[in-house]
């Protein structure tokens, strides 16, 4: 197990490097000079070419990169061009938002995608199956700004059931229960899509494991239809384990458009402002986040896998 | 990436064990006919409707079903069907040019991995993993954002994250191929590296990668019209469907049903392609191993 993790590990590092790398270029295809609009139309020549120096922005690029990994890895991410603070704090404030709101989903997706899964795939057919099996295909079809849009004007902002937006109510309140109001339609909606994948994932593998010889062996030595449930199920784990655990890594990215609907303080609704703002430092520490907590739970996951699973560890 | 190749991914079982019905279901044909309605909207109907952009701020917000305004106008003025209508076009647009570009992208990459030895095989396909570790959305917007707002920025973008997923159905495909007893007769003919991969390998590339293609098709509109209504796509007062779902979502208090009808349209766009996408799958009977 611990050679298993250890190899898991290793693999994650040129990965990350990639990702760097990645996020890297997309800092340094941005047109315009920076230290241009640093210094404004005031800025002598010589001025700008020493900003420039002091900047590192003369050297090659790969000392550059250099230079800004070492930046990056001590949770460095520079200064916030729109808010001009620094832009590491702000980040990580808007993940905690994010992380709550994803581990909701979620959970509910998990929840409704075992419930959807599992009915669809030990009765093939009749009414329950069929409608179990369109809202799969519904769910992973939805926009989660349309449905965000939709829920906030039929549940939100005409009948009054839900906040229509933000993490807590600003006068006053506070608290689980007010925390607890406002998170439950961003979670319903960025559920949807996680909740159809592992519906479809579980009903196959459900689909796939009571077609194996066990499943009849069991059954014809007068195991009850529970007890034979168990076993099926148990093989089920692994890949149920898999594709969970990679949609809420995904959660990750899909909260964006949710939180952006919703105003919910996260990642997804600081890019968002950012994009309007121009300022780029906030959204390539913000994706540079995501993509080390996507790594890092799919690394999670993989380690899980290989604990349920004594077969991928070799 | 979400569902990016979740459509395509995943194995319809329910047909595992009796023979496969070569017949497209219910619901795969009617969502064929939305997308052909779709198709035609887009081509014909900017010439049924008026001026999109024309606005008349003396009735702004009229409700739908006005005499003149069958949707309803917006915050400007504006006649929403028009809009729609004539937003249909760069929806659609804006959602099939980076499928069609990650296709031949991604096929030439996928194909040339397949071909190459155990080095370039690693080289091309370790490098497209790199984009795995990213949430496709984000990275999408951090390209776009990079880039700068703009219709063909966004497709770019698309177009980048969509890429990695279709290289790898085709690498996939291109592999099992190679060890075939019709590809060991075209070596030992003599046929060079480029015959071999225009006339042996892409010719049964082509299907499973189409069949993909077409279910990443409702994932793209809905990206691109999410990239605009993050206001990362096509800029004012030209209508798409993302765009209006950003403006309409001013009034959302005032007029709550404005911002619902360009949300739907993108729902339906989605579902339709979506449903098709599978019902091609199932009947070609194609399975990607891909998930992305």
């Amino acid at each position: 197990m611990a050679g298993y993790l250890g190899r898991r590990l290793l693999m994650t590092i040129p990965i990350l490097v990639g990702v760097s790398i990645v996020i890297f270029i997309t800092i340094k295809i941005i047109p315009g000079d920076p230290v241009a609009s640093m210094l404004g139309p005031t800025g002598s020549p010589e001025a700008r070419a020493a900003l420039h120096a002091r900047l590192g922005l003369d050297d090659p690029l790969p000392v550059q990169y250099f230079a800004w990994l070492a930046h990056s890895v001590t949770g460095d991410f520079g200064t916030s061009l729109a808010r001009h603070d620094a832009v590491a704090p702000i980040v990580f404030d808007a993940l905690v938002n994010t992380l709550i709101l994803t581990l909701a989903a979620g959970a509910l997706a998990i929840v409704l995608g075992l419930l959807i899964g599992a009915l669809t795939g030990l009765r093939r057919t009749g009414i329950a199956a069929r409608i179990g099996n369109a809202f799969a295909l519904f769910s992973i079809s939805v926009p989660q700004y349309s449905i965000g849009l939709l829920l906030i004007i039929y549940l939100a902002s005409n009948a009054g059931l839900f906040p229509v937006s933000g993490m807590h109510n600003p006068n006053g309140g506070g608290g689980f229960v007010d925390l607890f109001n406002h998170l439950i339609l961003p979670a319903i909606t960025a559920a949807l899509v996680p909740a159809g994948i592992i519906a479809r994932m579980f009903r196959s593998s459900v689909l796939d494991v009571m077609s194996m010889d066990f499943v009849e062996a069991l059954t014809a030595r007068g195991l009850s239809r529970a007890r034979v449930m168990r076993h099926a199920f148990h093989n089920t784990v692994p890949s149920l384990l898999t594709v969970a655990g990679l949609q809420i890594g995904y959660l990750l990215g899909g909260v964006v458009f949710v939180e952006a609907v919703f105003a919910w303080p996260g990642i997804g609704l600081l890019v968002y402002q950012s994009i309007t703002q121009r300022d780029l430092p906030v959204i390539q520490a913000g994706v540079l986040v995501s993509a080390f907590a996507f790594v890092l739970i799919n690394l999670v996951v993989d380690a899980l896998h290989g604990l349920v699973d004594p077969r991928i560890r070799t | 990436m979400t569902a990016l190749t979740e459509a395509a991914s995943l194995p319809d079982t329910t047909t595992i064990s009796k023979p496969r019905r070569r017949r497209m279901t219910a619901s795969a044909t009617a969502a064929a006919v939305v997308v052909v309605l779709i198709v035609l909207t887009a081509l014909f109907g900017p010439l049924l409707v008026g001026d999109p952009v024309a606005g008349d701020t003396a009735h702004r917000l009229l409700p739908a079903g006005t005499a003149g305004h069958v949707l309803g106008t917006d915050g400007q003025g504006r006649d929403v069907l028009a809009r729609l209508v004539d937003g249909t076009r760069l929806s659609l647009l804006a959602g099939l040019i980076p499928v069609l570009f990650a296709a031949i992208v991604g096929t030439g990459l996928g194909v040339t991995a397949g071909l190459s030895g155990k080095w370039g095989q690693r080289l091309i396909m370790r490098t497209l993993d790199v984009f795995y570790a990213f949430p496709a959305v984000l990275l999408a917007i951090a390209i776009a954002a990079a880039l700068g707002s703009g219709l063909s920025n966004a497709i770019i973008a698309l177009a980048v994250i969509l890429v990695p997923p279709v290289a790898r159905v085709a690498e996939t495909e291109t592999r099992r191929l190679v060890d075939l007893d019709y590809m060991e007769a075209a070596r030992a003919s003599g046929a060079s590296r480029s015959a071999i991969a225009l006339r042996q390998v892409l010719p049964n590339v082509a299907p499973p990668v189409v069949v993909y293609c077409t279910a990443l098709i409702g994932l793209s509109i809905v990206y691109s019209a999410g990239l605009s209504f993050l206001g990362l796509g096509i800029s004012p007062p030209t209508p798409e469907w993302g765009l209006m779902v950003s403006e309409h979502t001013q009034y959302i208090y005032s007029a709550p049903f404005l911002a619902a009808i360009p949300a739907l349209a993108i729902l339906v766009a989605s579902v339709a392609f979506n449903v098709l996408g599978d019902g091609l799958r199932d009947l070609l009977d194609v399975r990607g191993e891909v998930r992305a």
